[in-house]
C-alpha cells in the first residue's frame, strides 16, 4: 500500500514504518553508548597524559598499580585453583544440591561490595577466630595484601566459575567418552582432551576475573586500606587532594583496563571449539 | 562375542530395560530401531560410559559389567566422527595405540595415511568417519561398536566406507555391533539383527528370520511389512491352515493353534498377473489397482481387494510390461509358504 498522492515513488508503508524505527533505535543506541563512553573519554582525555608522565615520577602510584597487578594475579590463580574443579563438577556432573551450590556462588556478585568487605573482616579479621588462628601462625590477613587477595577472589571468583562452567559444558561430553574407550582414565581423558578443548573458554574466563578483580574497591578498602591497591589509591587522592590529583591516577586505570579487554577480543570463544567434528 | 544380558539403564527419562543378546565371536550385529528406541544408549551401556543398573556385559567371555570404559577394549565410533579438533589425524589415529607401526597399517588398509596432513577441520563427513574407524582399530579392540556411522555421508560415501567397514570386519574378524535406523543397512551387513524398541528388544536373531518370521504384527509393522492382517486361524489337517480376515480367506501352513492372530505377507511375495494365472499359488485374489508407484527399480502397486488394501512390489520393467494404471483389473497370487502367522 502507497501513501496517498505519492505516485510510484511513495515507499510501502511498512518499509517506512521499519526505516522510522530503525532510526529511532539508532539514536537511542548512540546516546546510551554516548553515556558510557563519554565519561571514560573525558577522564582520559583530562589526566590520561599527566597520569602516564606521573607513572615516571609517582613512586606510589606506581606500587599500587604494581600491587593491583600482582595482588589480582593472585587472586586469579587462586580462583582458577579453586575454581576450575568446581567448575567442572557443575557443568558435567549431577549431584544433590547442584541448584544450591550454583545460587551460592552468585551471591557474592549480588551483595554490595562493602558487605562482602565487612563480611570477610567478620571472617578472617584479627577478632575472628580463624584470623587469630592465622596471626598466630604468622600470617596477616586484614590489613595486607592477603587480605586484597581474599577480597578479590571473593567478589571476582564466581565470575570466573561462571564462564569456566560455560567452557566446560561448551565441549561435548563425547570427546571424552571417546577418549575413555580409546584408553584414558577419566583424569587423564580431562587433561588430554577437555582441558585443551575448553581451554580458550578458560583463559578467557581468567581475564574475566582478573580484570574484575583490579576493578576492586568496596570489598578491599574494607578488608585492606593500607597497602594501597590502585582503586584505593585514586579514592585515596580524591578524597584527600580532590579532583585534579585524582584524575591522573584514574585515568591511567581506564587506560590499562584497555589491556583486559583486548586479551578478552582475541579469545573469542572459537567457533570450532567444542563442535562435532 | 558380545554378550548382554537383562541390561537396565537410565538416562534422564528414558530406560533401557531388560535388554538381552548376543553377537558371537567374529561376526556382525546390527541393532535396528527408530529414533529414541535407545540405540545410542545401549551401545554406550555397553562401552561403559553409561552406567548400568542392572544386568550384565561380557566381551569374549569377559564380564565387563563393572569395568571402566578404559579398560573394557572396545573401540567406539560414533555418529559424526568426533575426531579431536585440537589434534593432527595422524594424533587422533596413534591417541590410544601403544604399537605406532600397527596404528600406521591400520590408516593405510582404512585410507586415513592420505589425510594425515590435513586438518581436522578440513575433512568431509566420510573422511572424518575413516579417520575415526583408524583411531578406534588402532587400539586392537576386542570388538568394535559402530553408532550410525554412515548416516550422515552422502549416498555414495555411504556405499565405499560400509564397503570398507564390512571388509576390514572380515580381514580383522573383529565382532562388531552397529546401530542403524536403515533396515537395508542391517541386511546388507548383519549377521545378526536386534529390533529395539522404546528401550527394548523385540526380536534377535540372523536379519533374514527376523525379516521373513517377525515375531509380532507391532515387529512386522515396525520392519516395515505392506500387509498385516488381523483375523482368524483353522486348522485344516495335514498343517493346512486357513486364516480368515474380511472378505479374504487366506490358505498357508504350519502349526498354529485355532483362534486370533495376524498374517503377515511381504509385498515381494506378491505375483500380479492380468489374468488368472494357473500357478501353484495356494492363494489368488482379483482387485483393483488403487495405486501405481515407482520407485527406481521397483514398482509398488497397492490393489484394493474387496475393500482391503493389499501391496504387492514387482520390478519396474514388469510393471510397465503388465501396462498397470490405477483402476485397472489385475489378480495377486502368492503360496501358501509365503504367509507368516504371528
Amino acid at each position: 500500500m502507497t501513501q496517498p498522492g505519492a505516485g510510484g515513488h511513495a515507499l510501502p508503508r511498512s518499509l517506512a514504518a521499519h526505516r522510522s524505527a530503525s532510526i529511532i533505535a539508532g539514536l537511542c543506541g548512540s546516546i546510551f553508548l554516548l553515556f558510557l563512553v563519554a565519561p571514560i573519554a573525558r577522564l582520559v582525555a583530562g589526566g590520561g597524559r599527566s597520569g602516564v608522565a606521573e607513572l615516571f615520577t609517582d613512586v606510589e602510584l606506581r606500587g599500587a598499580l604494581w600491587l593491583t597487578a600482582v595482588t589480582a594475579t593472585l587472586a586469579m590463580a587462586a580462583g582458577a585453583l579453586g575454581g576450575t574443579p568446581l567448575a567442572y563438577l557443575l557443568a558435567r556432573r549431577p549431584f544433590r544440591g547442584k541448584a544450591i551450590v550454583a545460587a551460592v556462588l552468585d551471591l557474592p556478585l549480588l551483595i554490595p561490595h562493602p558487605v562482602a568487605g565487612i563480611a570477610l573482616l567478620l571472617i578472617l579479621g584479627r577478632e575472628s577466630a580463624v584470623g587469630r588462628v592465622l596471626l598466630h601462625a604468622g600470617i596477616r590477613v586484614a590489613g595486607s595484601p592477603i587480605g586484597i587477595v581474599c577480597a578479590m577472589v571473593f567478589v571476582s571468583a564466581p565470575l570466573y566459575i561462571s564462564a569456566a562452567r560455560e567452557a566446560f559444558a561448551r565441549v561435548d561430553t563425547r570427546y571424552e567418552s571417546v577418549a575413555r574407550t580409546l584408553g584414558d582414565p577419566a583424569w587423564r581423558a580431562f587433561r588430554r582432551v577437555t582441558l585443551p578443548l575448553s581451554m580458550r573458554g578458560l583463559v578467557a574466563a581468567a581475564v574475566v576475573m582478573w580484570a574484575r578483580a583490579v576493578s576492586e574497591f568496596g570489598a578491599i578498602v574494607i578488608l585492606t586500606y593500607n597497602p594501597k591497591v590502585a582503586s584505593v589509591l585514586s579514592y585515596d587522592r580524591f578524597t584527600s587532594f580532590g579532583l585534579t590529583e585524582a584524575l591522573p591516577v584514574a585515568a591511567v586505570l581506564s587506560i590499562l583496563a584497555l589491556v583486559p579487554l583486548v586479551a578478552l577480543r582475541a579469545l573469542r570463544p572459537d567457533r570450532g571449539a567444542g563442535m562435532d567434528v | 562375542m558380545i554378550h548382554v544380558d537383562g541390561l537396565d539403564a537410565r538416562v534422564g527419562a528414558f530406560r533401557l530395560r531388560g535388554v538381552t543378546f548376543t553377537v558371537p565371536r567374529g561376526q556382525y550385529g546390527v541393532v535396528i530401531g527408530p529414533a529414541g528406541s535407545g540405540k545410542t544408549t545401549l551401545l554406550e551401556t555397553i562401552a561403559g560410559v553409561i552406567a548400568m543398573q542392572a544386568g550384565q556385559v561380557s566381551i569374549d567371555g569377559r564380564d565387563v559389567t563393572g569395568a571402566s570404559p578404559e579398560t573394557r577394549r572396545l573401540g567406539f565410533v560414533y555418529q559424526h566422527g568426533y575426531l579431536f579438533p585440537h589434534l593432527s589425524v595422524e594424533r587422533n589415529v596413534t591417541y590410544g595405540a601403544s604399537d605406532a607401526a600397527f596404528a600406521g597399517e591400520i590408516a593405510e588398509r582404512v585410507g586415513a595415511r592420505a589425510l594425515y596432513d590435513r586438518p581436522v577441520r578440513a575433512l568431509s563427513g566420510g573422511e572424518r568417519q575413516l579417520v575415526a574407524l583408524a583411531r578406534a582399530l588402532a587400539v586392537r579392540p576386542s570388538a568394535l561398536l559402530l553408532d550410525e556411522p554412515f548416516s550422515a555421508l552422502d549416498p555414495r560415501t555411504r556405499t565405499r566406507t560400509r564397503r570398507t567397514v564390512r571388509a576390514l570386519h572380515r580381514e580383522l574378524g573383529i565382532t562388531v555391533l552397529q546401530v542403524t535406523h536403515d533396515f537395508t543397512e542391517a541386511g546388507l551387513l548383519g549377521d545378526v539383527a536386534i529390533l529395539l524398541d522404546q528401550g527394548r528388544v523385540l526380536q534377535s536373531g540372523p536379519p533374514e528370520g527376523v525379516f521373513r518370521r517377525p515375531a509380532s504384527a507391532y515387529i512386522a509393522e515396525f520392519l516395515g511389512a505392506e500387509n498385516v492382517f488381523s483375523g482368524t486361524v483353522r486348522a485344516l489337517g495335514d498343517g493346512a491352515l486357513e486364516f480368515r480376515s474380511g472378505p479374504l480367506t487366506i490358505h498357508t501352513v504350519g502349526d498354529a493353534a485355532d483362534g486370533a492372530t495376524h498374517a503377515v505377507i511381504r509385498a515381494e511375495e506378491i505375483v500380479l498377473s492380468l489374468e488368472p494365472s494357473p500357478t501353484s499359488a495356494r492363494n489368488q485374489f482379483a482387485g483393483t489397482i488403487e495405486e501405481v508407484a515407482t520407485l527406481g527399480a521397483l514398482t509398488k502397486v497397492t490393489l484394493d481387494v474387496g475393500g482391503v488394501p493389499l501391496a504387492a512390489a514387482l520390478t519396474t520393467r514388469s510393471a510397465e510390461e503388465l501396462a498397470l494404471v490405477r483402476g485397472g483389473r489385475v489378480y495377486a497370487s502368492f503360496k501358501a509358504m509365503a504367509v507368516h502367522l504371528c
